[in-house]
């Protein structure tokens, strides 16, 4: 019951985080010198044009008088918040921006998923090994490609990666690698991820999606790149910090205790040392969504991937007022859902945590 | 960690202390022989001084009359206005003794040691370059000579406080000391100290670093001319500084490629080749790395202001004062920072604002605005586990202002830490800042300025070519200055707290921006 009550609290300090980003967009689109009518209509513009965009925007009321700043923002909130985004201005005009996130969803969420799990794969062994073996060449090795890994800008690398994969590049033979796919540019394999539903018996409602596990070959062996490097400053993170928990954990006297007991290294290290070191590298994980997110634009742009954070980047350009609100409140709920799974999970990882002084 | 803060007319006398000029006569060998050295190092470079401490009135004059320009123009147009024509004729007023400065002789200069010169004949001696060597040894001894001058007079620093430590200081022993000696034996941090040197002297040597300059071969090539000595014809001939980077492009193939350490037609050097515009990528990273450093020391400076202000608040008032800091630092990181970069950017497009410093200032200011709250979660714990403490309470009892007891009492214990995780941010900043020149489209430093990103942006497509300098090497400048920026913070936080690990914050604050 204690751990519901404590849920739902933090829930309820996630609404005035949402409430307060969403200001802050409001703020930076409204009250700035950017001046939307020019977004859409260009600098010289038919003033009775103007006059109908102005109206139909929400800038001016119909008999010409201008909306009050704060009607503005309690309709923006409101708005947004229950997913009513409107439409696309100049990006896609006319399109609902609602059906246009929905669309270049899933080559985000391919990228992303793929780049925490690389990240993870690779970034909390190595940590683990780091700190196991500490001040040997190995660790030194470990220690420092997780430095460097993690000071290196994802664009630049993204860039460097891309370079070298298109033609005439070292890497050029991954494109035609078992399975042909493009480096640069959306795979259609993501969008045929499922070949079908299979009905579970009898139960007709119940179906279970049937993987069309070539598409996820293509799919996983195109977003390699991209998610690699994506995925490059968590992994030096985790490498570091699995470093540092290890070492802090295997001195900790409970280690002794257990090595005194007789229980073997292998269930030492998995049991106690692994499991210890699990907490400071969790908030690291959940970070990761948070780096995602923003370092999703520029991989995006420069692998040419049509996701989310490809699709902020032009409503940039275009100065797209609809698509960055709407983009910028899905982020922010993400942000937020992470953020609290994260304090979930700690309570669940580390019970000495209080439930009570849990937010910080 | 500083009781020297603390100290006041009263308490000296009460301690018994002498003032440092007393201890100074007392004893004066060491001071004058150590300032006698000092005094011989700026001389060299006197003229280089004071042209810089102008640029930096300069540049707050400028910096300060936006700020209040911009909230006074809220109020009236016609009031900011005003404004900006004092700051017009301040600024242009400054310019000139700037320009006097700069003609001062100095060691280090271009005028002294010139590298840029032509050829008599095929293989006839150089003309106009420093003792008719070559561009490129001219060139080397020059950046040789600066680095050797700028390790000199690190080192005469540190041997000036080593000296008042021996002699002067009334303490035989602080906290700091031990600061000092943990550093000693710390390689890591070493690396990292001596990274960040080399990457400062390379900001503030900018202009006399690079074989050619910005204004020459950046901003105004076709306002500029060059001699060389055209091989086909056999004589020297004169030539457009634009019209030779037109036919000294780097763009892949053989033909059109003038990679690291070689020469292009018209006899100049290029270190680093050229860009896919023929211009020099040296002169480019070099200035790149200048305004990369003010801007992220400026947000930086920014950033740390707010979070020490709302951390020593909130530790010290809690309560609501808390809650409204964590709700407004929950708030600003609830949006990952580039995309709040990229909105600030967009909705300041073509204003005033994004001309001042060439597009720096505004990326200054919103770094700092969006950048606190990774610094505050840092010095937060710090800040309150220094309110819990008995002197707190005292200071409270016996009715210190709470101002007085927040500067005194608690900020030199925050301090430390501010430090470390700051110095682990501004290598965030940095990658942050070259990722929006690297988009451009306005966003950024705005061209013709040199930005590393827009280098790396420029030799995107040839990577895999001949000319994959002009990518790699301003990624490999970011890379190793963000390194060392680590390293130095990982070394200040070992010898401030040898007791500390690194934790989940400062992680999370070194990486805090995905570029």
């Amino acid at each position: 019951m204690n751990k519901l009550l404590y849920i739902a609290k933090r829930l309820l300090l996630g609404i005035p985080v949402v409430l307060f980003g969403l200001t802050m967009t409001f703020v930076i689109i409204y009250l700035s010198p950017f001046d939307p009518m020019t977004a859409i209509l260009g600098r010289d513009s038919d003033p009775e044009t103007a006059r109908q965009l102005a109206i139909a925007l929400g800038l001016r009321n119909p008999d010409g008088s201008p909306v009050p700043l704060w009607i503005q923002y309690k309709d923006f909130l409101v708005e947004t918040i229950t997913f009513n985004f409107g439409q696309s201005w100049v990006v896609t005009r006319g399109q609902p921006v609602g059906a246009l996130v929905w669309e270049r969803m899933p080559a985000t969420v391919w990228l992303g998923f793929w780049s925490v799990l690389i990240a993870l794969i690779f970034g909390i062994p190595l940590g683990l090994y780091a700190g196991l073996r500490s001040n040997t060449w190995g660790d030194y090795t470990a220690s420092f490609g997780g430095i460097v890994w993690r000071a290196m800008p994802n664009f630049w690398l993204a860039v460097m990666l891309a370079g070298l994969l298109s033609a005439g590049g070292a890497l050029s033979f991954y494109r035609g690698f078992l399975i042909p796919t493009d480096v640069i540019g959306t795979s259609d394999a993501i969008g045929a991820l499922f070949g079908g539903f299979t009905p579970i018996s009898s139960l007709e409602w119940l179906r279970i999606p049937v993987p069309n596990l070539y598409n996820w070959a293509a799919g996983f062996k195109w977003i390699l790149p991209a998610a690699l490097v994506l995925g490059s400053s968590s992994m030096g993170n985790e490498v570091r910090i699995g470093r540092t928990a290890v070492l802090e954990s295997i001195n900790a006297p409970y280690i002794d205790t257990a090595k005194a007991k007789g229980l073997s290294t292998r269930s030492i290290i998995g049991k106690h040392v692994a499991r210890n070191a699990m907490i400071p590298l969790l908030p690291v994980i959940m970070g990761e969504f948070y780096l995602l997110i923003g370092g999703s634009v520029l991989v995006e742009l420069i692998f040419g991937i049509r996701g989310l954070g490809n699709l902020f980047l032009s409503a940039i350009f275009a100065s797209d007022v609809p698509i960055i609100g709407a983009l910028t409140y899905v982020f922010i709920l993400i942000i937020v859902f992470f953020n609290i799974a994260q304090d979930i999970a700690y309570t669940i990882i580390d019970p000495r945590i209080g439930l009570e002084g849990g937010n910080e | 960690m500083c009781a020297t803060l603390t100290d006041t007319a009263r308490d000296r006398e009460r301690q018994d202390e002498t003032t440092l000029r007393e201890r100074i006569a007392a004893n004066p060998e060491p001071a004058i022989a150590w300032s006698l050295v000092a005094v011989a190092l700026i001389g060299l470079e006197f003229g280089a001084f004071i042209a810089g401490l102008l640029l930096v009135v300069d540049s707050a004059v400028i910096a300060v009359t936006a700020l209040i320009e911009v909230t006074v123009g809220l109020v009236s147009p016609s009031a900011s206005e005003s404004i900006v024509g004092i700051q017009q004729a301040a600024s242009g007023t400054l310019d000139g003794f700037r320009s006097t400065a700069n003609s001062l002789p100095t060691l280090l200069s271009r005028e002294t040691i010139p590298n840029q010169g032509y050829k008599t004949g095929p293989n006839g001696p150089w003309e106009n370059t420093f003792l008719g060597l070559e561009p490129a040894v001219a060139w080397a001894i020059r950046a040789a000579l600066v680095y050797a001058y700028a390790a000199f007079v690190s080192f005469w620093a540190f041997r000036g406080w080593k000296i008042f430590r021996a002699n002067y200081r009334q303490s035989d022993w602080t906290p700091r000391d031990d600061v000092i000696d943990r550093l000693d034996g710390h390689r890591w941090a070493q690396f990292g100290i001596i990274v960040v040197l080399i990457f400062t002297t390379m900001a503030l040597f900018a202009p006399a670093l690079g074989p050619t300059t910005v204004e020459q071969n950046i901003q105004s090539p076709y306002s500029h001319e060059l001699q060389y000595f055209d091989a086909e014809d056999g004589e020297v001939r004169t030539a457009l500084v634009g019209d030779a980077n037109f036919n000294s492009k780097s763009k892949g193939n053989g033909e059109q490629n003038v990679g690291p350490m070689t020469y292009d037609d018209f006899g100049r050097f290029h270190p680093f080749g050229t860009l896919t515009n023929g211009r020099d990528l040296f002169t480019f990273a070099v200035m790149g790395a200048r305004i990369s450093l003010t801007v992220s020391a400026l947000s930086m400076a920014i950033a740390g202001l707010i979070a020490i202000v709302m951390s020593l608040a909130s530790a010290y008032y809690k309560g609501i004062v808390d809650l409204a800091a964590i709700l407004s630092a929950d708030g600003i990181t609830s949006i990952p920072q580039l995309l709040l970069l990229l909105m600030v950017a967009m909705a300041f497009q073509g204003h005033w604002l994004s001309d001042v410093f060439n597009g720096g200032f505004l990326l200054a200011l919103v770094f700092g605005f969006t950048g606190w709250p990774g610094l505050w979660r840092a010095v937060r714990g710090p800040a309150l586990q220094v309110s819990e403490e008995e002197w707190i309470d005292a200071a409270r009892s016996f009715g210190q202002r709470p101002s007085v007891t927040m500067r005194k009492h608690m900020l030199p214990y925050v301090l430390p830490y501010l430090l470390i995780y700051g110095s682990m941010a501004v290598g965030g900043i940095i990658i942050a800042l070259s990722a929006l020149s690297f988009i451009g489209s306005g966003l950024g430093i705005n061209p013709p300025t040199p930005a590393w990103g827009r280098a790396i942006s420029m030799g995107r497509e040839y990577v895999s070519t001949q000319s994959w300098h002009i990518a790699l090497i301003p990624g490999v400048l970011i890379v190793v200055l963000v390194t060392g920026l680590n390293a130095f913070g990982d070394g200040i936080r070992d010898a401030i707290d040898p007791e500390s690990e690194g934790g989940a914050e400062e992680e999370a604050a070194a990486g805090g921006t995905a570029g």
